[in-house]
């Protein structure tokens, strides 16, 4: 018997209804990655990608389908398993970063820490040693706006891989930079994949990127995965 | 999450809006701060009123009138007689009677009510007062509070009991510096022997009254605190002396105009008996057996439940004028938080992302406004107490220029302290709920939305 891919989703489909309107932002999307593969997703915008992306992070529920990650079913969890799930299964950064724009650069990759019950003084100290890992320690005691948009999001990755994460999940996380700030931003995730296995799923539409770094694309269209392409 | 973490997020939270959140600590302050003053002032009047008649143990006096003045002095026309019935022999309040009373069980003693009008001189300043006759076991019973000084005992001679509030209108300010010192007392008495001729005769010419003025030296042995109200006691003038010294003086044995004309159809006796028991539970006894007797009587126990109803309405009466503060407060901090969870929307989805539970969500918001009302009670207490104070100060120095004694009107119990500044964290962790329940419900997928 082979044993459970990574993360696998069978039939995944969402469907958001508002009001008498359906509309089915994925269909039947049926995926298995292995451990610390490095995956594209690409898509024309409303094809399905961020829908995808929010339903392989727990904070979105299938409306059908199921999602497995090592073998457990996260589609079945409840909304508690589910903040575990994100608090120390999954890292994720986005394309606007998403970082609180009142805390420091030191708070912002110290936050999830909090949740997961962390000591004030611990929590520093891991954050500091993160931003220092992603080349950000002298800029620890800066805002969001103070900081370039590559900070940022080096920030962001800094606070996505605080609690050691399995997965990486990364939304278009090149979107709102210029292209020397955005090769620098993949080749970090792409080293944080070769060097720590970390999995690391990554949406972009810009396709030479994920040429050049991804193990694996698919091409997602009107909520479906039309294409299939291995890289290496 | 930390309890210590959720107390340092929600401060510093706060701290980031802080015009907001002043304004909103502002508004629970000034309900907390009304509810307290409110409180205080109910619990003051309380204290100052039940633990004043305890101390000078007026719920152990019974006063006996005769029955009835209004028959003695309008008689009936179908029966003119009456007054004379009335007036029948076992309804004279005199010595007596005061010695029938005296050998009832649980009666400690009792004394008949006389007070004569005199004018009281003391180091330039002449007053006119009530004097008060009062037998010198019940000036030692503690009926008195004095302020310097002792009681007088049956030894003294000429000793005489003063309030502070007369010697405070005869410019004495330091209530010590009189004990020991002479004091006179001039009666009037209205003569109309031969050695008063002439006062006679400038009374017939309308020029004045046939006075003639008798005075005498006391010594003053104590200085009296005078109760901030009015009300049946049994110890109410300005001036204290014992029966054997009265018994000497010329005066006129009156309290009103009235009595004038009253005092040659009246038979002899004493308009009232204060008899004082040796505790409550003999009121009722001797109260029959007054009442069988054909006495008024009254009882200042009889009426504790009455002033008890009347402090729980006065407290339930200040509670809702705090309650609409504290109520304009909560909307104020439901506003606040719901301004609050708005702004902080792709936050609240950003927590969610990295872990934080729906709980962690809410504990978070409701810390805040557990905050908001911790500081709005503290502060609040601060000001009730502040605004009390300066309250009292303004009565006190009204009253206290009229005579009053000096009082404090408000009360601040530890548990009136401790309970505002819980009651104000619970109503504000109360209007917390529904804007804690919405940063719950944020969807993150939508608060993360990138525009």
């Amino acid at each position: 018997m082979i044993s459970d891919p990574f993360i696998k989703t069978e039939n995944l489909t969402r469907i958001y209804s508002s009001g008498t309107i359906k509309v089915t932002a994925i269909k039947d999307v049926t995926l298995s990655l292995d451990q610390g593969q490095f995956f594209g997703i690409t898509g024309a915008s409303g094809s399905g990608k961020s829908t995808l992306m929010n339903l392989l992070a727990g904070l979105d529920r299938p409306s059908s389908g199921s999602i497995r990650v090592q073998g457990k079913l996260i589609s079945e969890l409840d909304k508690d398993e589910l903040a575990l799930y994100r608090r120390y299964q999954v890292g994720m950064i986005f394309q606007s970063f998403n970082l609180v724009s009142s805390y420091t650069a030191l708070e912002n990759v110290a936050f999830p820490l909090l949740f997961a019950g962390v000591t004030k003084k611990e929590r520093n100290k891991r954050a500091e040693q993160m931003l220092e890992k992603v080349g950000l320690y002298p800029r620890k005691d800066h805002r969001p706006s103070e900081l370039s948009g590559g900070e940022q999001q080096r920030t962001a990755i800094a606070r996505a891989l605080i609690n050691h994460p399995k997965i990486l999940l990364a939304d278009e996380p090149t979107g709102n930079l210029d292209s020397k700030t955005s090769r620098q931003i993949v080749q970090t995730l792409s080293d944080l994949n070769t060097k720590q296995g970390i999995t690391v799923i990554m949406i972009s539409h810009e396709e030479f990127l994920l040429d050049e770094f991804a193990d694996d694309i698919i091409h997602l269209q009107d909520g479906k995965v039309i294409q299939e392409e291995r890289i290496r | 999450m930390r309890i210590s973490d959720y107390i340092e997020q929600s401060f510093s939270n706060l701290w980031k809006k802080k015009l907001r959140t002043i304004l909103t600590i502002f508004g629970v302050m000034i309900g907390i701060g009304a509810l307290v003053s409110m409180f205080s002032f109910g619990q003051g009047i309380q204290d100052n009123i039940t633990n004043t008649f305890n101390e000078l143990q007026l719920f152990n006096y019974v006063s006996v009138y005769p029955r009835s003045e209004n028959n003695q002095r309008i008689p009936h026309s179908e029966d003119p007689n009456s007054p004379e019935q009335v007036n029948s022999h076992s309804q004279i309040l005199d010595d007596a009677f005061i010695q029938y009373v005296t050998e009832i069980e649980g009666v400690e003693s009792a004394f008949p009510e006389v007070r004569f009008p005199a004018m009281v001189r003391f180091d330039e300043e002449e007053k006119f007062s009530l004097v008060q006759v009062l037998p010198a076991d019940i000036c030692q019973s503690g009926l008195m509070k004095l302020r310097a000084g002792q009681p007088y005992t049956p030894e003294d001679a000429n000793a005489l009991i003063i309030s502070d509030s007369l010697l405070r209108r005869m410019k004495v300010k330091e209530p010590e510096t009189v004990i020991g010192q002479q004091i006179e007392i001039s009666t009037l008495t209205v003569d109309f022997s031969l050695s008063n001729i002439p006062n006679i005769v400038t009374f017939l010419r309308g020029k004045g009254l046939p006075f003639s003025r008798e005075s005498y030296q006391f010594t003053i042995v104590g200085v009296t605190e005078k109760m901030g109200f009015a009300g049946p006691m049994p110890a109410r003038s300005d001036v204290f002396i014992m029966p054997a010294e009265s018994e000497n003086m010329k005066k006129l044995s009156l309290t009103s105009i009235w009595d004038l004309f009253q005092s040659s159809q009246q038979a002899k006796g004493y308009s009232m008996v204060n008899i004082k028991v040796a505790s409550t539970k003999y009121i009722e006894a001797v109260k029959e057996k007054m009442e069988d007797r054909g006495f008024r009587t009254f009882a200042l126990v009889d009426h504790l439940e009455e002033i008890k109803t009347g402090f729980i309405f006065l407290n339930m009466f200040l509670f809702a004028v705090g309650m609409i503060a504290i109520t304009v407060a909560a909307l104020g901090i439901i506003n606040t938080m719901v301004m609050s969870i708005l702004e902080r929307y792709k936050e609240i989805g950003i927590m969610k992302a990295v872990g934080a539970s729906d709980g962690d969500v809410k504990k978070i918001f409701l810390f805040e406004s557990g905050a908001i009302g911790f500081l709005g009670g503290v502060l609040g207490l601060a000001l009730g107490w502040l605004v009390s104070m300066l309250i009292n100060q303004i009565i006190n120095y009204f009253m206290v220029k009229q005579g009053a004694p000096h009082m404090d009107y408000f009360s601040f119990r530890w548990w009136l302290c401790m309970g505002a500044i819980l009651f104000s964290i619970l109503i504000s962790l109360g209007a917390g709920i529904y804007p804690t329940m919405r940063a719950a419900r944020v969807d993150p997928v939508v608060a993360l939305r990138h525009d």
